[in-house]
């Protein structure tokens, strides 16, 4: 039945061609862990992609309850955490899930950057992996301060001001930064915007190019 | 990019396959036997992060109070080393410590592969990169270490304040309650004669969070900077039914 199903998708559309690109490669022995245990470094990028995903289905799931507007912020995070059946862990996994990120990126950064994999061909990739990176710290300034506790204004208040005190535009950032003079009702919109639509848009964008590149230039070779 | 020796197998059947005609040098086909070994360090990964998250639930501060300038801002851990760096840098020239390090920072990062431009690719070949790299992580944790210090010791210097009450209704459920008399004699001088808290934390809607045997336990063992036994004998079960039936939202 499965097969049939398929069977007639793939004549019409010819699909297996293009899963096939996507699936049919071989993974050098360096790479592979079990093939050498030490390989374990090359699997931190792997890494990295599965916990962005379970960001993004918990981030979705948060989506659902969390209301951007200051006088509701807090308590419908207190009621996700309180209330909402699984609310407590689904809030726990995107909450630890940011620092995991982190953690995982920077030791995928410096797998690279210790294995020199960043030399040509591959500098471009580089590049969009250091853009991935600020997107990501991106990401963790901003969902800070969506639960709209005492630590989350308070951070963002000083990020703020640390980004006033930089010379001649500082001004004009805080302001792009806050939605006008003082951390308000416009701050928490505009950073769960940013959080929840531009942040996530350049990351996809982006990480389609890093694996788009990867799979074109294949990893680099043993050491 | 891929090489298609394998174009004639029966397509949409993923199944194990036998590294036939692949050099024996430990090559595999990524699809299906990689991805298959794979998914299983991921589920032992998850495994884990699930564990982590069960026994360490996270939690949520008083809301956000723009009045209360006494709160110790701190930002999260990943942002603690640029955070500390501002420290050491003199306010006449903050954007050393805003601009030109941070800036500096990522411009060599992402011009790294232009500046490292010899061929050798193994850390212990290029010692200039890998020395710059290992000498910027020491920085960056001590950094980290410091700045957590220092928060920690603020932290102990100036205690925060107790919560203000999480609930909105702050009406006192029973007041002409025989406990509720106990209480003002023997209790509010902490805890507000309103149950706001004083010196001790508020106790408005402690009965959503406490059966009246806890708080009893409480009042007899005391607990933190409460000493036990405030309230004697029959009396403590009277406050304790009392505290029991605050269950203000
Ligand atoms: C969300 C973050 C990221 C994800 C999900 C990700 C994912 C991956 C994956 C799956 C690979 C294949 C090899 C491996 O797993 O080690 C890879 C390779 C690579 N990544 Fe990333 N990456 C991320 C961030 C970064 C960052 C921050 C950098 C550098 C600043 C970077 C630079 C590279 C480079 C240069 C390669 C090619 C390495 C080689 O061919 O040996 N990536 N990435």
């Amino acid at each position: 039945m499965l097969k049939k199903t398929y069977d007639w998708i793939d004549e019409r559309l010819g699909v297996t061609p293009i899963w096939r690109d996507i699936a049919d490669h071989e993974v050098p022995a360096h790479v592979n862990p079990a093939n050498k245990m030490s390989a374990f470094i090359y699997c931190f990028g792997g890494l990295t992609f599965l916990i962005i995903t379970t960001q993004i289905i918990s981030g979705m799931f948060l989506a659902m309850y969390y209301v951007p507007d200051i006088v509701n912020a807090y308590n419908s995070v207190k009621y996700i955490t309180d209330e909402v059946l699984l609310g407590q862990i689904v809030r726990g996994m995107h909450f630890w899930g940011a620092s995991l990120v982190i953690i995982m990126m920077f030791l995928h950064m410096l797998r690279v950057f210790f294995t020199g994999s960043y030399k040509a061909p591959r500098e471009l990739n580089w590049v969009v992996g250091v853009l991935i990176f600020m997107v990501v710290m991106g990401f963790g300034f901003t969902g800070y301060l969506l639960p709209w506790d005492q630590k989350a204004y308070w951070a963002t208040q000083v990020g703020a001001n640390i980004a006033a005190s930089v010379p001649v535009v500082g001004p004009y950032i805080r302001i792009l930064l806050v939605g006008g003079a003082d951390l308000g009702a416009l701050t928490l919109t505009r950073f769960f915007a940013i959080h929840v639509f531009f942040l996530p848009a350049a990351l996809l964008v982006l990480l389609g190019l890093h694996f788009f590149m990867i799979r074109k230039q294949g990893i680099s070779g043993p050491l | 990019m891929a090489d298609h020796s394998n174009k004639e197998r029966i397509p949409g059947v993923p199944r194990y396959r036998k590294p036939k005609g692949l050099k024996i040098d430990g090559t595999e086909p990524f699809f299906p036997n990689f991805l298959l070994k794979e998914w299983i360090v991921g589920s032992v990964f998850l495994v884990a992060f699930i564990m982590w998250i069960l026994f360490n639930p996270v939690d949520l501060e008083a809301v956000a109070d723009p009045q209360d300038t006494s709160f110790i801002p701190v930002p999260d851990w990943y942002f603690l080393f640029l955070y500390q760096l501002l420290k050491y840098v003199p306010g006449q020239v903050v954007w050393l410590g805003t601009v030109v390090v941070p800036g500096l920072a990522v411009a060599l990062l992402l011009l790294v592969p232009w500046i490292d431009r010899s061929k050798t690719r193994h850390p212990f070949k290029r010692l200039i990169p890998t020395g710059a790299m290992i000498l910027s992580l020491i920085f960056m944790a001590w950094l980290t270490y410091e700045a957590d210090e220092q928060h920690k010791h603020a932290l102990a210097k100036n205690p925060p304040k107790p919560k203000a009450p999480a609930v909105k209704d702050t009406a006192i459920v029973a007041p002409s309650d025989p406990g509720a008399k106990i209480f003002s004699q023997s209790c509010a001088t902490c805890h507000g004669a309103e149950l706001k808290g004083q010196v001790g934390p508020s106790l408005l809607g402690v009965g959503n969070k406490l059966k009246p045997e806890q708080i009893e336990e409480i009042i007899t063992k005391g607990r933190g900077a409460m000493p036990p036994g405030i309230v004697q004998g029959d009396d403590t079960k009277k406050v304790a039914e009392w505290l029991g039936k605050q269950q203000q939202k």
